[in-house]
């Protein structure tokens, strides 16, 4: 592959591509799908992973995607509040592969399934929410109930925004 | 004299209206003394010379007026006795005498004003009766002439009856007056004096024509003096259409028996006082009329035969017909400019053509459906056009004529795309520039657009041959416009892309039309085919050129494939040619398959040892290979003879999605195909084929126990499908006696074909009377033809044929919308959930749009199609209607 200097139509074609492949092979728990008519940023849906803390419950995140993908990551942020070691309060994540270890043949899909499996199996060596870190190891029923209690249904989130 | 005049002389009488009693001559005025004068004789004083003179007066007033009275009865001819000497002298008196000027008198109390009283009482009394009679009721059409004749007669009588004591007994006096009035004044004494009393009697006379003209129903008179104009006109240009419902005699009308009456009956008119405005006003009117009538009745006819425009004759009869009755009238009438000018001729002239253009515009529609019989009308339209408003005017009408006949579910596709034609070649000739065409097609063009079969049926009509080889023309069906046909056989010419407008010789130059739009490009191009091919945005109409382009290649007979070449040569010229490589591919693969088919089979009969002529092989530069079987089998029940199979192989990139049933081909086929594929394999280096059983054409010979039969451009599903009734391998061949039956079940695990495609392959067997259904979806061979020659069968055949016709029709080559949207229904599923998932609650129109946005290869289907997939998401639990079209996700 022609290494580009990614023009916006090539991110649209490339998106479009990775839109088709969602679409014709999904993932069940996993749903994406463009916010904006250039493609550029969309909004994706994960369900919690059963035996997590996160069991049944959906979250949404939003990718930004830079005129650089896919040889650049795009940006990723949680919309629903999450109660996670590795987010942050305003939905930034902390995931290697979203930075330096970043690579051209990652894709929407195996992004979402990274952080479904994240959800699992937090890193607790480099949280970016201590607090969390230290229940997950210790309280689990506590932190159980401090996701439940920052999690908010998307109809709720739907209807903060509105 | 007005009715209020009349009632105030009944109350305070004024002399010239109460002279009935005359002074009696034998009382003299004695006088009076005035106060403080002694009393004295009658001729004392200077007051006594006043009273004589009153008293002289009045004695000759009453001697006059006597004289003058007019007979107090209706019959107002008896002739009038010669003046005595008193009244001559009575006469003298008081018209050039002393008696003229009585103090404080008003000029109505002079002689001349009393006697034109009388006259209007005269009148008031005997005469109005008649006329009113006349005029009372509504005077029917046929009587006008009769009626204005009668009353100018009675009026006439009249007229001269009061002019004659005028003239007699009054004008002498008057000119005596005027002489010895002007004696000292003037050296033109005559000519002053002739004055004085022509004004004197036309004041008279023009005081008794008003009280005429008064005394007729003014609406009334003027109507029917039109009428009589009208009709003249008419009998006078011959017209056989008239608006007045008058049947014009089937006799040639005496024409100028007609124009005396009228002009005689105008002149006497005008002599009694009937003719001035209102004559005028009526006869302004009739010509209004005549005009009308004179198109309607010559010209609103279109020249069909020689085509050419009526306006050159219009215009000469405008200025020859019209004109020189016009002039007549304005005579008779006593106009003051009785010569029409050239100015107003030209007026008159563009009245006339404003009136043909609009009854033209009302009819325009059917000028374009016959185009181009009704050139003439056209030409008449163009003349129309250069006038102010008429663009407008035939753009508004026109449009609304097009869109209540023609934009309607009611007409076929076919239908429209022929007016269209029609419109673009019509008002090509109308207005060359092509502005008035873009405005009334606009709305035709959208509508075009927006009908499924418009692309389809343009591309198919451009690739058919109208002639056959005899040069005549093949009936067409109704899909298929005769119209663009003809259009593509027609030489083409390649535009210039020379840009007049710097062309300076160019001696036909014109401006271009102030009403053009800012986009309004120009175009020379009379190209009809040109507005067909870009009625699309070039991408949707090359996608679906791809398609038509792709199906017809594939059912094309034509070996040289010439049509074909032609109609993308021409495209290429029309859209530009990179976008059209898609259409290059498919030709080129259609054309190589026939070479590589050729080396093949020879390489395969010269190993069968058999010879052939061979055509130099050349390497295709295809790059994925997509082979289509063709093949020409014939399936005996003994053993087969030699089959030959010929592959059509196109590049699977550049083809549009094509059916791809997949069933098992008779083996002998299959081993065919194996061999043919390992032979183009060695010539084409490795490169794989894959078959596509659906497609293809094959040639069977059936033989049966009682005949031989050859079936041509069978389907290959359809040959599988009779293959599987030879008896397979350990079967018996008799089928127990009975020939082998097959049940509908059966025949799907052998071939492993959809039962749909099986179904409809028995329907077309049965069809033909080769199968036989025996009992519930078991079949049987008809062997005998003889043996089953019964009205059931037949009947049962007959239904089969026409279900299979059906059927066939439904199945083409290149996926049908229907088919896509049942293949990708998942993908497109999938999407909807995405959408309603990730971006919350939609309507169903958002939905259409991102999904005409997204999906890669785009989403042709409209809204009906997403609700029938939102609703079938709801049925599977996926998707909740919210009412009003809103749908959100299943929680």
């Amino acid at each position: 592959m022609a290494l580009s200097n990614g023009s916006a139509a090539n991110v649209a074609s490339r998106l479009q591509k990775e839109l088709m492949d969602i679409m014709t092979h999904p993932t069940p728990g996993i749903t994406a799908f463009p916010s904006s008519e250039n493609l550029t940023t969309w909004t994706a849906t994960i369900d919690g992973p059963t035996g997590t803390p996160y069991e049944s419950l959906v979250f949404k995140l939003n990718f930004e995607f830079p005129s650089t993908y896919p040889y650049s990551p795009p940006n990723v942020t949680f919309k629903t509040p999450i109660y996670h070691p590795n987010v942050d309060f305003s939905g930034r994540i902390c995931l290697d592969i979203l930075k330096d270890k970043w690579s051209a043949v990652y894709n929407i899909g195996t992004v979402l399934l990274s952080l479904q499996s994240l959800l699992g199996e937090p890193n607790n060596s480099s949280p970016l929410n201590g607090q969390a870190a230290e229940l997950w190891d210790k309280d689990m029923d506590e932190y159980k109930r401090l996701v439940l209690a920052r999690h908010k249904t998307p109809e709720e989130l739907d209807a903060d925004a509105a | 004299m007005d009715h209020a005049s009349l009632v105030f002389a009944s109350v305070f009488p004024v002399p010239s209206l109460s002279h009935t009693t005359p002074t009696p001559v034998a009382t003299p005025d004695l006088g009076y003394t005035a106060p403080g004068s002694s009393f004295g004789s009658p001729f004392a004083g200077t007051s006594g010379a006043e009273q004589h003179h009153v008293a002289k007066r009045n004695s000759a007033w009453s001697t006059a007026t006597r004289f003058l009275s007019l007979p107090r009865d209706a019959n107002y001819t008896g002739l009038r006795t010669r003046r005595t000497r008193d009244v001559d002298d009575a006469l003298n008196y008081l018209l050039v005498g002393a008696g003229k000027t009585p103090d404080g008198a008003k000029a109505e109390e002079g002689l001349v004003g009393w006697y034109t009283n009388e006259v209007r009482l005269h009148y008031a009394k005997y005469v109005r009766p008649d006329l009113r009679e006349l005029w009372e009721k509504e005077i029917p059409l046929s009587d006008t002439w009769e009626t204005l004749e009668e009353t100018q007669r009675i009026l006439d009588h009249a007229q001269k009856f009061y002019l004659h004591p005028f003239d007699e007994h009054i004008v002498p006096f008057l000119h005596q007056d005027a002489s010895n009035m002007t004696i000292r004044v003037s050296r033109d004494a005559d000519t002053v004096d002739a004055g004085l009393v022509e004004a004197a009697k036309s004041k008279f006379q023009r005081d008794m024509q008003a009280a005429f003209s008064h005394s007729l129903p003014s609406k009334r008179f003027s109507k029917t003096l039109s009428h009589v104009l009208y009709d003249a006109g008419c009998r006078l240009f011959r017209f056989y259409i008239r608006q007045d419902g008058v049947q014009p005699s089937a006799a040639p009308e005496d024409t100028n028996g007609v124009r005396a009456r009228m002009t005689t009956l105008l002149v006497n008119l005008q002599g009694v006082g009937l003719g001035g405005e209102m004559a005028q006003k009526a006869f302004a009117h009739s010509m209004d009329k005549i005009i009308d009538t004179f198109i309607g009745s010559h010209y609103t006819k279109v020249d069909w035969f020689s085509k050419a425009s009526v306006v050159p004759s219009m215009r000469n009869w405008v200025e020859n017909g019209f004109r020189p009755l016009a002039e007549l009238v304005l005579k008779c009438l006593q106009c003051q400019s009785t010569n029409v000018d050239s100015t107003q001729m030209k007026q008159w002239q563009e009245m006339a053509l404003a009136r043909l253009g609009r009854a033209r515009v009302e009819n325009l529609f059917d000028f374009v459906i016959n185009w181009d019989r009704s050139l003439g009308a056209i030409l008449d339209l163009k003349e129309y056009l250069k006038l102010d408003g008429a663009k407008e005017f035939l753009k508004n009408h026109f449009s609304r004529q097009v869109s209540r006949r023609l934009l309607h579910q009611g007409a076929t596709t076919t239908y429209i795309l022929n007016v269209y034609i029609s419109i673009i070649r019509a008002f090509h000739r109308l207005e060359p520039k092509g502005v008035l065409l873009q405005s009334v097609a606009r709305p035709i063009r959208r509508y075009l657009k927006d009908r499924e079969d418009t692309a389809r049926i343009i591309i198919s009509s451009l690739l058919i041959d109208i002639e056959d080889e005899k040069g005549k023309n093949i009936p067409l069906n109704g899909e298929l416009s005769y119209e663009i046909a003809s259009e593509m056989a027609k030489p083409f010419a390649q535009p210039d892309n020379v840009d007049d407008e710097f062309n300076w010789n160019d001696m036909n130059w014109q401006p271009l039309p102030h009403d053009a739009s800012p986009e309004y490009k120009k175009s020379k191009i009379e190209d009809v085919i040109y507005f067909l091919l870009t009625l699309w945005d070039r991408e949707d109409f090359i996608n679906e050129l791809k398609n038509i382009f792709g199906d017809h290649l594939l059912r094309c007979q034509d070996p040289e494939f010439q049509l074909e070449i032609r109609l993308l040569e021409l495209i290429k010229m029309r859209l530009g040619e990179e976008k059209l490589q898609a259409c290059e591919v498919m030709l080129r693969d259609v054309l190589e398959s026939r070479r590589i088919n050729d080396a093949i089979r020879t390489a395969a009969e010269s190993s069968n040892r058999r010879e052939l002529i061979l055509q130099t092989p050349r390497t295709p530069r295809s790059k994925a290979l997509r082979p289509r079987p063709q093949k020409s089998l014939s399936i005996s029940s003994a053993s087969p003879p030699a089959l030959a199979l010929n592959a059509q192989i196109l590049s699977s990139f550049f083809w549009p999605v094509l059916r791809d049933d997949d069933f098992h081909v008779p083996a002998e086929i299959l081993s065919l195909q194996k061999d043919y594929e390992s032979r183009f394999e060695r010539i084409k280096g490795m490169r794989k084929l894959r078959w596509m059983n659906a497609l293809g054409e094959s040639r069977i010979t059936l033989e049966f126990e009682d005949r031989t039969e050859e079936f041509e451009h069978l389907a290959p599903w359809q040959v599988s499908v009779i293959y599987a009734f030879q008896p397979q391998p350990g079967e018996d061949p008799s089928g127990g006696g009975k020939g082998i039956s097959r049940t509908i079940t059966q025949l799907e695990e052998m071939l492993e074909m959809d039962e749909s495609l099986v179904k409809q392959a028995i329907a077309f067997w049965i069809g033909k009377s080769v199968l036989r259904e025996t009992s519930d979806s078991t079949y049987i061979v008809v062997e005998n033809r003889s043996s089953t020659d019964n009205p059931v069968d037949s009947d049962a055949a007959a239904a089969a044929k026409e279900l299979a016709e059906v059927q066939a029709a439904q199945t083409s080559t290149v996926k049908s919308q229907a088919d896509l949207l049942s293949e990708k229904k998942d993908v497109y599923m999938s999407f909807i959930v995405g959408m309603l998932t990730n971006q919350g609650n939609m309507g169903v129109a958002r939905i259409l749009m991102m999904m005409r946005m997204m999906v890669q290869g785009g989403f042709p289907f409209a809204e009906e199609e997403v609700k029938a997939l939102l609703v079938e998401l709801e049925g599977k639990e996926k998707v909740v209607g919210l009412g009003g079209d809103v749908w959100s996700i299943k929680k």
